[in-house]
């Protein structure tokens, strides 16, 4: 516990204890998940639906996916989320410094995988793979099916950039927070209800990288 | 209680709270009094208002264009609107009902105020939350509404593809995005219920102390948790279909338009019981109050809006018994849908066993309860009807449908409301209002409602279809009684809209508990003190305390 400042949570006025207030807290969260999870599970069963329906067209199409791409953002991301948990477990000890630091490495490493996702759509518009865009004639016309495909493909991923784009917001207001003396004292649990979000956004990616593009190869 | 006379003043106007009464700091509704403390209310109890004012003024949307299209069926040649107009009406009516009606009615504003002082909680366990979740409701409605000033839609409240997505030629787009937002208004909802029943029940207050209000709202937030992500995605890619043309919906891009129904009847199967639990909550409160007799099998009800919660996902296939899913399909959806009717008996079998050989008094709660047993169970047992396989083939999509689905969120949904209005009214607002003409409105509704939907059972079976103004000659004596029956239906909608409002100012003062009912809820004053509760609040020992006993063994005499 060395160095560290006082940790704590300060008690809402609707609460009769701080034990309550944090579980009611994390509970929240857990519940929130919940409906993410189910939110993007309907989104994937499509996807795999599509996949036994019309595998070559899917194949077809996920050839066109920028598998390293994808690849090392699935790296990116899960070390995110390490330093996350590097960020959770400092604002334990109440090392406030250090934890907006872990805090920040988390938002960048989040901006980086946007870039790179950024970057992979960019090259996909090259390649008239954005059968969305009217103007833009799509390159595999022949196969209906593979459209399909890449547009869930839009959906799902557009999808959970905007979680993560959240992620990030939420997490710059929170180093701006604690950037100032006593916020671990008043507010730790915030960290602690941010991570699990986090780690639920890298998670759904962890499932999307194999069912779009490992999954197809 | 004796009809009101004009006592002693205005209530809400008047700064002051009389003293008398309470004596321990104003009350919520006089805590503050700005426009401010009102919209940024994080008060639950506020916040069940702002919801209650909002679902009110869209009843009256719904209604009026239930009217409309009741006024359209009285000639069977289809003259008074054009064919689009009609098409629009009814969409507009299921669209508001639904969404912004039924939806939110009973868990918006009466779970919002009444949970915490049940289970004897300070707020929900997030306030702000609370609040953010009205405003994304009305971010919603403004979606929907901009649609109908727009031009109006004309899916149909269940958005079916292609419909939706290749041939409509109206606001699809608006009006869809506003059902997505307000769904998200409902998860908010439902997240805030589920953990504030977990967490902040008072000391001693355990699970089976509940009320089983508490318990049915429980078992509606799983189902807002659990289902309402998947409407989401659903209308997200309806959305993308529309304006894009992303293909899930369209057989040439390896699509399918079936998918859309079954994301949609996913969720929206369970949301009936989103719509019709809550409502199961209110009996339960107002019957044993008004037999002043234990609810009888505490444990079976409370085990049934849990087993209601449960099933009710396994049955979405018996909305789309026609349209070519398996036969082996629909065998299982069939039985599935027979299972559901067993929780929903049991439900019915207590109240009634609770009513009988209590010391029954007809006050208007009571009377919008017993209207609503009797309806639930025509409603009901309807839908065993349209879960057999072979009915079906004869009656989808016909008035048998729409009367079965009337019976059950009008006649079940609209009637607990309303007794749970009235019961709960003096609370809210700390007066009566007059009970002759809640006695004589309730009995109205009662009339005009059977009247109304009745007959379309009749026309139903023999064969008129839904969605349609121009039908068969021999049909119009049916319809006309229908369209006959909704302006009685009307008048009793109107009654109370005015003699509540009146009550608010003019009505008789309420004691704490006018109905001597039990439950937390009737400690407090009436209208209760901003904060709940002046001292810490003793949990009963036993739920229903009512003087009599329910004798649940049989076997024992008095
Ligand atoms: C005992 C339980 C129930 C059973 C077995 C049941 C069964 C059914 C079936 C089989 C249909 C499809 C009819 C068709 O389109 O051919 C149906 C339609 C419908 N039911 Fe029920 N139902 C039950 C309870 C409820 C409840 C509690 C509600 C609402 C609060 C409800 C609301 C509806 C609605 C809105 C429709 C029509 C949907 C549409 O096509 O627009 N039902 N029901
Ligand atoms: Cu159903």
């Amino acid at each position: 516990m060395s160095g560290g400042t006082s940790v704590g949570v300060r008690l809402a006025s609707h609460f009769a204890t701080v034990e309550q207030q944090k579980h009611a807290a994390v509970l929240g969260m857990w519940a929130w998940l919940l409906t993410e999870l189910l939110l993007f599970a309907g989104l994937f069963l499509t996807a795999l639906i599509l996949r036994l329906t019309h595998p070559e067209a899917v194949q077809a199409a996920a050839r066109h996916l920028k598998f390293w791409i994808g690849a090392v953002n699935t790296v990116v991301l899960i070390g995110s989320s390490l330093t996350m948990s590097g960020a959770i477990q400092l604002s334990r000890l109440g090392w406030q410094r250090g934890m907006v630091r872990f805090m920040l490495a988390t938002a960048a490493l989040g901006t980086l995988f946007l870039a790179l996702k950024g970057y992979e759509y960019y090259a996909d518009y090259h390649e008239h793979m954005m059968p969305f865009l009217s103007d833009r004639p799509y390159a595999l016309t022949d196969s209906p099916p593979s459209r399909l495909f890449v547009n869930l493909y839009y959906v799902a991923t557009g999808l959970h950039g905007l979680h993560l784009l959240t992620g990030i917001a939420i997490l710059l207001a929170m180093t701006r927070q604690a950037s100032r003396p006593g916020f671990l004292a008043a507010h730790q649990n915030r960290i602690e209800i941010f991570g699990l979000y986090w780690h639920f956004i890298d998670l759904i990616w962890i499932v999307a990288f194999p069912t779009l593009y490992v999954l197809n190869r | 209680m004796t009809s009101g006379t004009i006592t002693d003043g205005p209530a809400l106007r008047d700064p002051h709270t009389p003293d008398s009464r309470i004596g321990h700091g104003p009350d919520y509704l006089h805590a503050e009094h700005t426009l401010r403390s009102w919209f940024f209310t994080t008060d639950h109890k506020r916040i069940a208002l702002l919801y209650l004012a909002s679902i009110t003024a869209f009843f009256v949307i719904g209604a009026v264009t239930a009217g409309l299209v009741r006024l359209a069926l009285v000639v069977p040649d289809g003259q008074v609107f054009t064919n689009d107009t009609y098409n629009k009406l009814f969409t507009i009516h299921g669209v508001v009902m639904v969404w912004f009606f039924l939806i939110p009615s009973i868990p918006a504003t009466f779970g919002n105020f009444l949970i915490p002082l049940m289970i004897g909680a300070r707020d929900l366990a997030f306030p702000k939350l609370n609040l953010a979740s009205w405003y994304v409701f009305m971010t919603g409605a403004f979606f929907t509404l901009v649609s109908v000033v727009l031009g109006g839609v004309d899916t149909g409240w269940t958005f079916y593809t292609p419909l939706s997505t290749a041939f409509s030629n109206t606001w699809v787009v608006p009006a869809l995005i506003g059902v997505t937002i307000v769904g998200f208004s409902s998860i908010l909802t439902g997240l805030n219920f589920v953990v504030t029943i977990h967490t902040m029940r008072a000391p001693g207050m355990t699970w089976f102390r509940l009320p089983i209000f508490v318990w049915t709202h429980y078992a509606t937030s799983l189902i807002f948790l659990l289902a309402t992500p998947v409407i989401t995605v659903a209308l997200v890619l309806l959305i993308a279909e529309r304006a894009f043309h992303i293909g899930v919906f369209d057989p040439a891009y390896g699509g399918d338009p079936v998918l859309f129904q079954h994301l949609f009847w996913f969720y929206s199967h369970p949301a009936v019981y989103i719509m019709v639990l809550p409502g199961m909550g209110v009996i339960s409160e107002i019957v044993p109050a008004f037999a002043q007799k234990k609810l009888f099998g505490y444990r079976f009800v409370a085990y049934a809006a849990i087993g209601l919660a449960s099933v009710t996902f396994f049955v979405w296939g018996h909305h789309m018994f026609v349209n070519g899913q398996s036969d082996l399909a629909s065998v299982a959806f069939s039985v599935l849908s027979f299972a559901v009717a067993v929780p929903s008996a049991v439900k019915v079998y207590n109240w009634t066993a609770t009513i009988h050989k209590g010391s029954l008094k007809l006050d208007t709660p009571m009377l919008y309860a017993m209207g609503y047993i009797g309806l639930f169970v025509l409603g009901g047992l309807t839908g065993l009807y349209l879960a057999t396989l072979a009915i079906n083939q004869h009656v989808h999509a016909t008035y048998f449908v729409v009367a079965h689905f009337h019976y059950i969120m009008v006649g079940g949904t609209v009637l607990a409301f309303l007794g749970g209005l009235h019961f709960w009214w003096p609370k809210f607002t700390g007066r009566m209002y007059i009970e002759a003409w809640g006695r004589i409105s309730a009995v109205l509704i009662f009339i005009g409602f059977n009247v109304t939907f009745f007959p379309q059972f009749i026309l139903g079976y023999l064969g008129m279809p839904r969605r349609y103004h121009v039908y068969p000659a021999e049909f119009q004596f049916l319809n006309i009684l229908s369209s006959a029956g909704s302006t009685i239906l009307a008048v009793g909608y109107i009654f109370p809209m005015i003699y509540l409002v009146y009550a608010i100012w003019f009505g008789k003062r309420a004691p704490a508990n006018p109905w001597d009912a039990r439950g937390l809820e009737w400690t407090v004053a009436s209208p209760p003190p901003a904060h709940n509760f002046l001292t810490e609040p003793q949990a009963p020992k036993v739920p229903y305390d009512y003087p009599i006993q329910a004798r649940e063994t049989g076997r024992q005499h008095s």
